[in-house]
């Protein structure tokens, strides 16, 4: 009885004061419309916010290859040098079980090593003896066999390249130039 | 609105836009050492974070002023 009294002495006053000044207005007193507003000195605000944090992202992405150089890779032992003729090619993983990379000996003798990931759609490159390139079946990319740079096809980024490391016959993977 | 008011209005504005450009020069310049970093381009990432501090320093300058010669408006 006595809330229903109440209720209606609220009403009472709602409508005396007005729609404007409504009683409940006291208990809400954030607008709608002011609460979507964005002054100007709050948007300057956000952009230096924004610049600072963007500047930072910038930094970041600079600093990566000097951090991925510094941290250690596996030395890992690949293959035996006499049994890869010359054009020949050999895959093994490395660093881990999940890179598949294939090691190449070129015409001159030299050997070297690529991630068989196709930097393109992560098709596995092979190597082609005749161009002396490593071309990827999916999409008909090919990269070079001396750099692993691309030059025909879709992909646009070198092969990261694996760093060797010759002992005797052995040949160890040391690296990863990203 | 005193006349001073106004200038205040029209130079917060002004900060606004050239905050503004700024940000969008940063954001291109680390899209492009974010490609040149795919690219295995160290250098151009170098280059880019240099840039994109000295925008933010000016940025900073600029944010600053502005606030001080609000500060200086209110106080009188």
């Amino acid at each position: 009885m006595t809330d229903e009294t109440n209720d209606k002495d609220g009403k009472k006053d709602d409508a005396l004061r007005g729609k404007k000044n409504a009683r409940w207005r006291e208990d809400f007193p954030v607008e709608w419309e002011r609460d979507n507003y964005v002054t100007r000195r709050e948007m300057v605000k956000f952009l230096a916010l924004g610049s600072f944090t963007i500047a930072g992202a910038n930094a970041v992405v600079a600093a990566i290859p000097h951090v991925v150089k510094a941290s250690e890779s596996p030395r890992t032992k690949v293959a035996l040098a006499s049994s890869i003729p010359v054009g020949g090619s050999k895959l093994f993983a490395y660093p881990t079980e999940e890179d598949p990379c294939i090691l190449i000996r070129q015409p001159n003798g030299d050997l070297v090593a690529y991630s068989q990931v196709c930097t393109h759609l992560s098709c596995a490159v092979v190597h082609s003896e005749k161009e002396n390139a490593l071309f990827c079946p999916c999409h008909h990319g090919y990269f070079t066999a001396g750099e692993g740079r691309p030059y025909a096809g879709p992909p646009s980024r070198p092969l990261p390249r694996i760093k060797l490391e010759q002992q005797g016959n052995e040949i160890f993977a040391i690296g990863v130039e990203v | 609105m005193s006349s001073r008011q106004a200038q205040g209005t029209t130079l917060f504005t002004a900060l606004l836009a050239l905050v503004g450009i700024g940000v969008v020069v940063q954001l291109w310049l680390l899209t492009a050492s974010v490609d040149a970093l795919l690219r295995r381009e160290t250098g151009t990432a170098l280059h880019a974070a240099l840039g994109s501090a000295i925008v933010f320093v000016i940025n900073g300058l600029l944010v600053l002023y502005v606030f001080n010669f609000d500060r200086k408006i209110k106080q009188r």
